[in-house]
Protein backbone atom coordinates (compact mmCIF):
# COMPACT_ATOMS: atom_id res chain seq x y z
CA UNK A 1 0.00 0.00 0.00
CA UNK A 2 1.26 3.54 -0.86
CA UNK A 3 1.81 5.91 2.22
CA UNK A 4 0.26 9.03 2.26
CA UNK A 5 0.27 12.31 3.66
CA UNK A 6 -3.17 13.96 4.03
CA UNK A 7 -3.59 17.54 2.59
CA UNK A 8 -6.13 19.94 3.68
CA UNK A 9 -7.90 23.04 1.81
CA UNK A 10 -8.10 25.53 4.57
CA UNK A 11 -10.35 27.53 2.32
CA UNK A 12 -12.96 24.56 2.05
CA UNK A 13 -12.85 23.45 5.78
CA UNK A 14 -15.45 23.77 8.13
CA UNK A 15 -13.84 22.43 11.01
CA UNK A 16 -16.08 20.55 11.41
CA UNK A 17 -13.94 17.69 13.00
CA UNK A 18 -15.90 14.90 10.95
CA UNK A 19 -12.29 13.44 9.68
CA UNK A 20 -11.32 13.21 13.27
CA UNK A 21 -13.99 11.50 14.20
CA UNK A 22 -13.56 8.77 11.36
CA UNK A 23 -9.86 8.27 11.55
CA UNK A 24 -9.29 5.19 13.36
CA UNK A 25 -5.66 6.02 14.26
CA UNK A 26 -6.42 9.90 15.89
CA UNK A 27 -4.09 11.05 13.20
CA UNK A 28 -5.99 14.38 12.68
CA UNK A 29 -6.62 17.23 15.00
CA UNK A 30 -9.58 19.70 14.77
CA UNK A 31 -9.38 22.84 17.09
CA UNK A 32 -8.91 26.23 15.77
CA UNK A 33 -6.86 24.65 13.06
CA UNK A 34 -6.72 21.55 10.95
CA UNK A 35 -3.90 19.04 12.17
CA UNK A 36 -2.25 16.29 10.88
CA UNK A 37 -0.22 13.86 12.39
CA UNK A 38 2.29 12.40 9.78
CA UNK A 39 3.56 9.86 12.03
CA UNK A 40 -0.07 7.91 12.93
CA UNK A 41 -1.46 8.17 9.42
CA UNK A 42 -2.33 4.14 8.45
CA UNK A 43 -2.72 5.98 4.70
CA UNK A 44 -6.39 4.48 4.91
CA UNK A 45 -7.75 7.38 2.88
CA UNK A 46 -11.03 7.15 5.08
CA UNK A 47 -11.01 10.46 5.79
CA UNK A 48 -10.80 11.88 2.38
CA UNK A 49 -13.72 10.11 1.27
CA UNK A 50 -15.62 11.35 4.21
CA UNK A 51 -15.58 14.74 4.06
CA UNK A 52 -18.42 16.38 3.26
CA UNK A 53 -17.20 19.01 0.92
CA UNK A 54 -13.97 17.34 -0.50
CA UNK A 55 -11.54 19.50 1.60
CA UNK A 56 -9.09 16.79 1.86
CA UNK A 57 -6.70 15.45 -0.93
CA UNK A 58 -3.55 13.37 -0.48
CA UNK A 59 -0.15 13.46 -2.06
CA UNK A 60 2.31 10.09 -2.25
CA UNK A 61 5.25 10.22 0.36
CA UNK A 62 8.64 8.27 0.44
CA UNK A 63 8.35 5.08 2.50
CA UNK B 1 -8.02 22.93 39.98
CA UNK B 2 -9.99 19.95 41.65
CA UNK B 3 -13.49 19.00 40.48
CA UNK B 4 -15.73 16.23 41.32
CA UNK B 5 -16.21 16.03 37.66
CA UNK B 6 -15.27 17.35 34.44
CA UNK B 7 -17.52 17.32 31.24
CA UNK B 8 -15.78 17.81 27.89
CA UNK B 9 -17.89 19.50 25.76
CA UNK B 10 -21.19 21.88 26.21
CA UNK B 11 -23.43 20.41 23.07
CA UNK B 12 -26.74 18.82 23.93
CA UNK B 13 -25.27 15.44 26.57
CA UNK B 14 -22.63 17.75 28.16
CA UNK B 15 -24.67 20.26 29.69
CA UNK B 16 -27.29 17.97 30.67
CA UNK B 17 -24.99 15.79 33.03
CA UNK B 18 -23.09 19.20 34.19
CA UNK B 19 -26.69 20.17 35.15
CA UNK B 20 -28.06 17.48 36.41
CA UNK B 21 -24.97 16.58 38.76
CA UNK B 22 -24.87 19.95 40.31
CA UNK B 23 -28.13 19.55 40.88
CA UNK B 24 -27.19 16.99 43.40
CA UNK B 25 -24.65 19.45 44.61
CA UNK B 26 -21.64 18.43 43.56
CA UNK B 27 -18.67 20.29 41.95
CA UNK B 28 -18.92 20.31 37.95
CA UNK B 29 -16.27 21.87 35.61
CA UNK B 30 -18.14 22.47 31.93
CA UNK B 31 -15.57 22.68 28.80
CA UNK B 32 -16.10 23.04 25.16
CA UNK B 33 -13.59 24.30 22.82
CA UNK B 34 -15.60 26.70 20.95
CA UNK B 35 -15.07 30.44 22.10
CA UNK B 36 -19.21 30.64 21.71
CA UNK B 37 -20.98 27.82 23.32
CA UNK B 38 -23.18 26.38 20.20
CA UNK B 39 -21.57 28.03 17.41
CA UNK B 40 -20.51 27.01 14.73
CA UNK B 41 -23.73 24.52 14.85
CA UNK B 42 -23.58 21.23 12.81
CA UNK B 43 -27.37 20.56 12.64
CA UNK B 44 -30.78 20.65 11.17
CA UNK B 45 -32.33 21.33 14.27
CA UNK B 46 -35.37 19.42 14.55
CA UNK B 47 -36.23 17.54 17.43
CA UNK B 48 -39.92 15.78 18.55
CA UNK B 49 -41.71 18.13 21.53
CA UNK B 50 -42.04 15.93 23.94
CA UNK B 51 -37.98 16.67 25.22
CA UNK B 52 -38.92 19.37 26.82
CA UNK B 53 -41.25 17.97 29.58
CA UNK B 54 -38.72 14.87 29.30
CA UNK B 55 -35.35 16.36 30.24
CA UNK B 56 -36.63 19.53 32.36
CA UNK B 57 -36.14 22.60 29.66
CA UNK B 58 -37.91 25.24 29.52
CA UNK B 59 -40.04 25.72 26.07
CA UNK B 60 -37.80 29.04 25.51
CA UNK B 61 -39.09 31.08 22.23
CA UNK B 62 -35.57 32.13 22.12
CA UNK B 63 -34.42 28.87 21.32
CA UNK B 64 -37.57 27.67 18.96
CA UNK B 65 -37.50 29.28 15.33
CA UNK B 66 -40.79 27.01 14.54
CA UNK B 67 -43.59 24.92 15.34
CA UNK B 68 -43.67 21.76 13.25
CA UNK B 69 -47.27 19.69 12.66
CA UNK B 70 -45.77 16.51 10.78
CA UNK B 71 -44.12 15.67 7.88
CA UNK B 72 -44.14 14.44 4.34
CA UNK B 73 -42.25 12.18 2.22
CA UNK B 74 -41.51 12.10 -1.34
CA UNK B 75 -39.97 9.26 -3.70
CA UNK B 76 -37.60 9.35 -6.54
CA UNK B 77 -40.42 9.37 -8.70
CA UNK B 78 -42.74 11.98 -6.85
CA UNK B 79 -44.82 9.70 -4.70
CA UNK B 80 -45.78 11.36 -1.50
CA UNK B 81 -47.26 10.31 2.11
CA UNK B 82 -47.93 12.80 4.68
CA UNK B 83 -48.18 13.05 8.15
CA UNK B 84 -50.24 15.57 9.63
CA UNK B 85 -51.43 16.55 13.58
CA UNK B 86 -53.39 19.38 14.91
CA UNK B 87 -50.90 19.21 17.43
CA UNK B 88 -47.58 20.81 17.59
CA UNK B 89 -45.36 17.59 17.36
CA UNK B 90 -41.58 19.30 16.55
CA UNK B 91 -39.67 22.01 16.71
CA UNK B 92 -37.33 23.54 14.81
CA UNK B 93 -34.53 24.89 17.37
CA UNK B 94 -31.80 27.35 16.91
CA UNK B 95 -29.18 25.61 18.04
CA UNK B 96 -26.94 27.85 18.36
CA UNK B 97 -29.06 29.88 21.01
CA UNK B 98 -30.16 26.22 22.77
CA UNK B 99 -26.71 24.82 23.25
CA UNK B 100 -25.69 27.93 24.80
CA UNK B 101 -29.25 28.38 26.99
CA UNK B 102 -28.21 24.59 28.18
CA UNK B 103 -25.14 25.54 29.09
CA UNK B 104 -26.62 28.18 31.14
CA UNK B 105 -28.83 26.03 33.24
CA UNK B 106 -26.13 24.17 33.66
CA UNK B 107 -24.43 27.17 35.56
CA UNK B 108 -27.46 28.28 37.32
CA UNK B 109 -27.63 24.62 38.66
CA UNK B 110 -24.04 25.56 40.15
CA UNK B 111 -21.54 24.27 37.54
CA UNK B 112 -18.80 25.81 36.33
CA UNK B 113 -18.55 26.60 32.73
CA UNK B 114 -15.65 27.04 30.87
CA UNK B 115 -15.88 28.27 26.65
CA UNK B 116 -12.84 28.12 24.65
CA UNK B 117 -11.15 25.60 26.81
CA UNK B 118 -9.91 22.90 24.58
CA UNK B 119 -9.11 19.05 26.23
CA UNK B 120 -6.19 17.86 24.48
CA UNK B 121 -5.04 14.89 27.05
CA UNK B 122 -5.77 12.84 29.85
CA UNK B 123 -4.05 14.00 33.31
CA UNK B 124 -2.56 11.00 34.54
CA UNK B 125 -0.58 10.01 37.53
CA UNK B 126 1.45 6.80 38.19
CA UNK B 127 -0.92 5.27 35.87
CA UNK B 128 -4.13 6.63 36.79
CA UNK B 129 -6.84 8.98 34.92
CA UNK B 130 -6.48 11.91 37.36
CA UNK B 131 -8.39 14.57 35.29
CA UNK B 132 -7.58 16.28 31.65
CA UNK B 133 -5.14 18.70 30.05
CA UNK B 134 -6.58 21.79 28.35
CA UNK B 135 -5.46 24.80 26.64
CA UNK B 136 -7.34 27.93 27.54
CA UNK B 137 -5.88 30.88 25.34
CA UNK B 138 -2.50 29.63 24.88
CA UNK B 139 -2.71 28.76 28.30
CA UNK B 140 -2.11 25.05 29.62
CA UNK B 141 -4.05 24.15 32.68
CA UNK B 142 -4.67 20.85 34.35
CA UNK B 143 -8.28 20.25 35.73
CA UNK B 144 -8.22 17.61 38.24
CA UNK B 145 -11.48 15.21 38.92
CA UNK B 146 -12.95 11.96 40.15
CA UNK B 147 -14.91 11.50 36.81
CA UNK B 148 -14.14 12.33 33.44
CA UNK B 149 -17.23 12.91 31.15
CA UNK B 150 -16.29 12.27 27.47
CA UNK B 151 -19.49 14.55 25.53
CA UNK B 152 -17.08 15.46 22.70
CA UNK B 153 -19.41 14.79 19.95
CA UNK B 154 -18.58 13.28 16.92
CA UNK B 155 -14.76 13.28 17.13
CA UNK B 156 -14.58 11.42 20.50
CA UNK B 157 -11.09 12.18 20.97
CA UNK B 158 -11.50 11.79 24.91
CA UNK B 159 -12.86 8.81 25.55
CA UNK B 160 -10.54 7.34 22.86
CA UNK B 161 -7.41 8.68 24.23
CA UNK B 162 -8.88 6.72 28.16
CA UNK B 163 -9.20 3.69 25.76
CA UNK B 164 -12.88 3.22 25.73
CA UNK B 165 -13.64 1.82 21.83
CA UNK B 166 -15.72 4.11 19.91
CA UNK B 167 -14.04 2.60 16.19
CA UNK B 168 -16.49 1.57 14.03
CA UNK B 169 -16.21 1.96 10.34
CA UNK B 170 -16.65 4.88 7.91
CA UNK B 171 -20.26 3.16 6.40
CA UNK B 172 -21.22 3.83 10.01
CA UNK B 173 -21.09 7.33 9.45
CA UNK B 174 -23.46 9.72 7.18
CA UNK B 175 -21.79 12.71 6.16
CA UNK B 176 -24.31 15.82 6.10
CA UNK B 177 -24.19 18.87 4.54
CA UNK B 178 -26.69 21.35 4.83
CA UNK B 179 -27.70 25.23 3.23
CA UNK B 180 -30.08 27.93 5.63
CA UNK B 181 -31.76 29.30 2.44
CA UNK B 182 -34.45 30.71 1.23
CA UNK B 183 -36.68 28.40 0.09
CA UNK B 184 -40.32 29.17 -0.90
CA UNK B 185 -43.12 26.71 -2.11
CA UNK B 186 -42.95 23.69 0.84
CA UNK B 187 -45.13 24.06 3.11
CA UNK B 188 -43.85 25.33 6.62
CA UNK B 189 -46.03 23.44 9.30
CA UNK B 190 -44.27 20.22 8.07
CA UNK B 191 -40.63 18.81 7.68
CA UNK B 192 -40.16 17.61 4.14
CA UNK B 193 -37.64 14.58 3.38
CA UNK B 194 -36.87 13.11 -0.04
CA UNK B 195 -35.81 9.54 -0.82
CA UNK B 196 -34.00 8.05 -3.40
CA UNK B 197 -30.56 6.47 -4.56
CA UNK B 198 -29.78 9.13 -7.41
CA UNK B 199 -30.92 11.61 -4.87
CA UNK B 200 -28.95 10.49 -1.69
CA UNK B 201 -27.72 7.54 -1.75
CA UNK B 202 -28.14 5.68 1.96
CA UNK B 203 -29.76 9.28 3.10
CA UNK B 204 -32.24 11.54 2.44
CA UNK B 205 -32.77 15.76 1.40
CA UNK B 206 -34.41 17.39 4.37
CA UNK B 207 -36.15 20.76 4.18
CA UNK B 208 -36.79 21.78 7.92
CA UNK B 209 -38.76 25.46 7.88
CA UNK B 210 -37.20 28.06 10.12
CA UNK B 211 -39.88 30.37 8.83
CA UNK B 212 -42.54 30.82 6.37
CA UNK B 213 -39.49 31.18 3.24
CA UNK B 214 -36.39 30.08 5.46
CA UNK B 215 -34.72 26.56 5.58
CA UNK B 216 -32.48 24.18 6.79
CA UNK B 217 -32.48 22.46 3.50
CA UNK B 218 -29.68 19.86 3.61
CA UNK B 219 -28.37 15.90 2.75
CA UNK B 220 -26.72 13.03 4.59
CA UNK B 221 -25.37 9.84 2.66
CA UNK B 222 -23.07 7.52 3.29
CA UNK B 223 -19.25 8.64 4.10
CA UNK B 224 -17.75 6.27 2.48
CA UNK B 225 -19.43 7.32 -0.85
CA UNK B 226 -17.03 8.53 -3.69
CA UNK B 227 -18.78 11.92 -4.08
CA UNK B 228 -19.28 14.64 -1.30
CA UNK B 229 -22.81 15.68 0.54
CA UNK B 230 -22.13 18.75 -0.84
CA UNK B 231 -21.93 17.34 -4.77
CA UNK B 232 -25.57 15.58 -3.96
CA UNK B 233 -27.55 18.58 -2.20
CA UNK B 234 -26.21 21.09 -5.34
CA UNK B 235 -27.12 18.48 -7.77
CA UNK B 236 -30.81 17.83 -6.06
CA UNK B 237 -31.14 21.88 -5.64
CA UNK B 238 -30.24 22.06 -9.86
CA UNK B 239 -32.58 19.67 -10.79
CA UNK B 240 -35.28 21.10 -8.83
CA UNK B 241 -34.60 24.50 -10.26
CA UNK B 242 -34.37 25.55 -6.12
CA UNK B 243 -32.36 29.48 -6.59
CA UNK B 244 -29.41 29.16 -4.35
CA UNK B 245 -28.93 33.35 -4.49
CA UNK B 246 -29.96 33.72 -0.61
CA UNK B 247 -27.79 31.71 1.70
CA UNK B 248 -27.55 32.08 5.20
CA UNK B 249 -25.53 30.00 6.66
CA UNK B 250 -23.35 26.53 5.28
CA UNK B 251 -23.27 23.86 7.66
CA UNK B 252 -21.08 20.90 7.45
CA UNK B 253 -20.63 17.21 9.60
CA UNK B 254 -20.90 13.48 10.35
CA UNK B 255 -23.30 12.08 12.21
CA UNK B 256 -22.60 8.44 13.34
CA UNK B 257 -25.38 6.29 12.14
CA UNK B 258 -24.19 3.11 13.81
CA UNK B 259 -22.00 0.46 15.66
CA UNK B 260 -22.96 1.43 18.72
CA UNK B 261 -20.53 1.19 21.97
CA UNK B 262 -20.38 -1.53 23.87
CA UNK B 263 -18.16 -0.22 27.16
CA UNK B 264 -19.33 3.04 27.68
CA UNK B 265 -17.14 3.45 30.87
CA UNK B 266 -13.60 3.15 31.44
CA UNK B 267 -12.61 2.89 34.59
CA UNK B 268 -13.61 6.52 35.89
CA UNK B 269 -14.20 7.86 32.21
CA UNK B 270 -17.66 7.77 30.68
CA UNK B 271 -18.85 8.14 27.21
CA UNK B 272 -21.87 9.91 26.13
CA UNK B 273 -23.79 11.57 22.98
CA UNK B 274 -22.47 11.23 19.36
CA UNK B 275 -18.88 11.08 20.91
CA UNK B 276 -20.65 7.29 22.43
CA UNK B 277 -22.38 7.10 18.81
CA UNK B 278 -25.81 6.84 20.39
CA UNK B 279 -28.06 8.51 17.27
CA UNK B 280 -30.79 7.05 16.34
CA UNK B 281 -29.38 5.22 12.49
CA UNK B 282 -32.74 5.68 11.00
CA UNK B 283 -33.52 9.28 10.66
CA UNK B 284 -29.63 10.54 12.01
CA UNK B 285 -30.88 12.82 15.14
CA UNK B 286 -28.66 12.63 17.80
CA UNK B 287 -30.50 15.20 20.16
CA UNK B 288 -32.67 12.98 21.91
CA UNK B 289 -30.82 10.07 22.28
CA UNK B 290 -27.69 12.63 23.84
CA UNK B 291 -30.15 14.10 26.27
CA UNK B 292 -31.20 10.27 27.33
CA UNK B 293 -28.18 9.20 28.12
CA UNK B 294 -27.25 12.15 29.27
CA UNK B 295 -29.72 11.41 31.92
CA UNK B 296 -28.88 7.91 32.91
CA UNK B 297 -25.49 8.88 33.55
CA UNK B 298 -26.11 11.42 35.66
CA UNK B 299 -28.05 9.34 37.68
CA UNK B 300 -25.36 6.88 38.47
CA UNK B 301 -22.33 9.36 38.43
CA UNK B 302 -24.81 11.33 41.20
CA UNK B 303 -25.19 7.88 42.97
CA UNK B 304 -21.08 6.82 42.47
CA UNK B 305 -20.18 9.88 44.14
CA UNK B 306 -22.84 9.85 46.98
CA UNK B 307 -21.30 6.27 47.89
CA UNK B 308 -17.59 6.92 46.56
CA UNK B 309 -17.85 3.92 44.85
CA UNK B 310 -16.66 4.44 40.87
CA UNK B 311 -17.51 0.87 40.63
CA UNK B 312 -20.90 1.84 40.54
CA UNK B 313 -20.56 4.42 36.79
CA UNK B 314 -20.76 0.45 34.94
CA UNK B 315 -24.46 0.54 35.78
CA UNK B 316 -24.43 3.69 33.21
CA UNK B 317 -23.60 0.88 30.12
CA UNK B 318 -25.76 -1.85 31.82
CA UNK B 319 -28.80 0.65 31.97
CA UNK B 320 -28.35 2.06 28.42
CA UNK B 321 -28.29 -1.24 26.82
CA UNK B 322 -31.32 -1.80 28.69
CA UNK B 323 -33.47 1.41 27.95
CA UNK B 324 -32.20 2.32 24.50
CA UNK B 325 -30.08 -0.44 23.32
CA UNK B 326 -33.26 -2.93 22.20
CA UNK B 327 -34.52 0.36 20.16
CA UNK B 328 -31.19 1.19 18.65
CA UNK B 329 -30.49 -2.21 17.72
CA UNK B 330 -33.91 -2.65 16.09
CA UNK B 331 -33.53 1.19 14.25
CA UNK B 332 -29.71 -0.33 13.14
CA UNK B 333 -31.50 -3.34 11.74
CA UNK B 334 -33.84 -1.35 9.91
CA UNK B 335 -31.56 0.95 8.28
CA UNK B 336 -29.66 -2.14 7.32
CA UNK B 337 -32.01 -3.23 5.15
CA UNK B 338 -33.96 0.01 4.03
CA UNK B 339 -30.16 0.42 1.95
CA UNK B 340 -30.87 -2.70 -0.02
CA UNK B 341 -34.19 -0.58 -1.47
CA UNK B 342 -34.03 0.11 -5.19
CA UNK B 343 -35.67 3.28 -6.29
CA UNK B 344 -38.67 1.10 -7.20
CA UNK B 345 -39.22 -0.20 -3.89
CA UNK B 346 -39.21 3.19 -2.21
CA UNK B 347 -41.95 4.58 -4.47
CA UNK B 348 -43.49 1.27 -4.23
CA UNK B 349 -43.77 1.79 -0.35
CA UNK B 350 -44.53 5.33 -0.58
CA UNK B 351 -47.41 4.72 -2.30
CA UNK B 352 -48.73 2.81 -0.46
CA UNK B 353 -48.09 4.37 3.06
CA UNK B 354 -49.73 7.35 1.26
CA UNK B 355 -52.87 5.56 1.34
CA UNK B 356 -52.09 3.97 4.84
CA UNK B 357 -53.11 5.62 8.70
CA UNK B 358 -49.97 7.01 8.79
CA UNK B 359 -50.96 8.18 12.52
CA UNK B 360 -50.83 4.86 13.73
CA UNK B 361 -47.23 4.09 12.42
CA UNK B 362 -45.80 7.72 13.97
CA UNK B 363 -47.55 6.94 16.98
CA UNK B 364 -45.52 3.57 17.08
CA UNK B 365 -48.30 1.59 16.66
CA UNK B 366 -47.34 0.71 13.51
CA UNK B 367 -47.52 -3.24 13.83
CA UNK B 368 -50.96 -3.42 11.83
CA UNK B 369 -49.73 -1.31 8.59
CA UNK B 370 -46.84 -2.85 8.69
CA UNK B 371 -49.23 -6.18 8.65
CA UNK B 372 -51.40 -4.66 6.08
CA UNK B 373 -48.17 -3.57 3.73
CA UNK B 374 -46.77 -7.17 3.79
CA UNK B 375 -49.76 -8.83 2.62
CA UNK B 376 -49.78 -6.74 -0.47
CA UNK B 377 -49.21 -7.95 -3.56
CA UNK B 378 -46.69 -5.53 -4.48
CA UNK B 379 -44.90 -6.56 -1.50
CA UNK B 380 -45.55 -10.29 -1.51
CA UNK B 381 -43.54 -11.04 -4.73
CA UNK B 382 -40.62 -9.73 -3.23
CA UNK B 383 -37.77 -10.83 -1.02
CA UNK B 384 -36.29 -7.67 -0.57
CA UNK B 385 -39.50 -5.57 0.32
CA UNK B 386 -40.86 -8.56 2.73
CA UNK B 387 -37.27 -8.54 4.32
CA UNK B 388 -37.78 -4.35 5.18
CA UNK B 389 -40.69 -5.06 6.66
CA UNK B 390 -40.12 -8.16 8.92
CA UNK B 391 -36.67 -5.94 10.00
CA UNK B 392 -40.10 -3.46 11.64
CA UNK B 393 -41.84 -6.25 13.54
C1 LIG C 1 -25.85 18.35 9.35
C2 LIG C 1 -26.39 17.68 10.56
C3 LIG C 1 -27.76 17.74 10.82
C4 LIG C 1 -28.29 17.17 11.98
N1 LIG C 1 -29.62 17.31 12.22
C5 LIG C 1 -30.16 16.85 13.37
C6 LIG C 1 -31.54 17.07 13.68
O1 LIG C 1 -32.28 17.71 12.92
N2 LIG C 1 -32.02 16.56 14.85
C7 LIG C 1 -31.23 15.88 15.74
O2 LIG C 1 -31.73 15.44 16.78
N3 LIG C 1 -29.92 15.67 15.47
C8 LIG C 1 -29.36 16.14 14.32
N4 LIG C 1 -28.02 15.95 14.06
C9 LIG C 1 -27.21 15.25 15.06
C10 LIG C 1 -26.96 16.16 16.27
O3 LIG C 1 -26.41 17.37 15.85
C11 LIG C 1 -26.01 15.49 17.26
O4 LIG C 1 -26.44 14.17 17.47
C12 LIG C 1 -25.96 16.20 18.61
O5 LIG C 1 -25.44 17.48 18.48
C13 LIG C 1 -25.10 15.39 19.57
O6 LIG C 1 -24.88 16.09 20.76
P1 LIG C 1 -23.54 15.88 21.59
O7 LIG C 1 -23.70 16.71 22.80
O8 LIG C 1 -23.26 14.45 21.74
O9 LIG C 1 -22.38 16.44 20.66
P2 LIG C 1 -22.16 17.88 20.03
O10 LIG C 1 -23.42 18.65 19.97
O11 LIG C 1 -21.40 17.66 18.78
O12 LIG C 1 -21.23 18.61 21.09
C14 LIG C 1 -19.89 18.26 21.29
C15 LIG C 1 -19.14 19.47 21.78
O13 LIG C 1 -17.85 19.07 22.22
C16 LIG C 1 -16.93 20.07 21.87
N5 LIG C 1 -15.59 19.44 21.85
C17 LIG C 1 -15.14 18.48 21.00
N6 LIG C 1 -13.89 18.14 21.31
C18 LIG C 1 -13.53 18.89 22.38
C19 LIG C 1 -12.34 18.99 23.15
N7 LIG C 1 -11.28 18.22 22.89
N8 LIG C 1 -12.29 19.88 24.16
C20 LIG C 1 -13.38 20.67 24.43
N9 LIG C 1 -14.53 20.61 23.73
C21 LIG C 1 -14.61 19.72 22.72
C22 LIG C 1 -17.41 20.58 20.54
O14 LIG C 1 -16.93 21.89 20.32
C23 LIG C 1 -18.92 20.52 20.71
O15 LIG C 1 -19.46 21.75 21.14
C24 LIG C 1 -27.45 16.49 12.89
C25 LIG C 1 -26.09 16.40 12.62
C26 LIG C 1 -25.55 16.99 11.49
C27 LIG C 1 -24.08 16.89 11.25
S1 LIG D 1 -14.35 16.71 7.54
FE1 LIG D 1 -13.72 18.20 5.98
S2 LIG D 1 -14.68 20.13 6.63
FE2 LIG D 1 -14.74 18.76 8.41
S3 LIG D 1 -12.85 19.25 9.56
FE3 LIG D 1 -12.36 17.54 8.20
S4 LIG D 1 -11.53 18.50 6.36
FE4 LIG D 1 -12.59 20.10 7.49
S1 LIG E 1 -5.73 8.45 5.80
FE1 LIG E 1 -6.71 7.21 7.40
S2 LIG E 1 -5.23 7.22 9.09
FE2 LIG E 1 -4.59 8.84 7.68
S3 LIG E 1 -5.55 10.66 8.53
FE3 LIG E 1 -6.98 9.86 7.00
S4 LIG E 1 -8.37 8.52 8.16
FE4 LIG E 1 -6.57 8.93 9.46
Amino acid sequence: MKKIKVLVNEDKCYLCGGCAGVCPALAIRVSSSWQFFEDKCISCMICIKACPVGALSYEEVAQ
Amino acid sequence: MKYDVVVVGSGVAGPIVARDVAKAGFSVLLVDKKPAIGTPKQCAEGINVNVFKEFDIPYDKRFINREIYGARIYSPSGYTAELRYDKVSGVILERKVFDKMLAYYAAKAGADVWARTEVIDLLRKEGKIMGVKAKHEGELVEIEAKIIVAADGVESTVARLAGINTYAPPHEFDSAYEYEMIIEGYDPDLIHLWFGNEIAPRGYVWVFPKDEDRANVGIGINSDNEKTAKYYLDKWLKENNIPTKKILEINVGLVPVGGFVRELVKENVAVVGDAARQVNPVHGGGMYEAMKAANILAKWIVKALEEENLELLKNYTKEWWEVEGPKMERLLKLRRAMEKLTDEDIDVFVQLLGGTDLEKLAGGNYFEVVKALMKHPKVLMSKRRLEILKALL
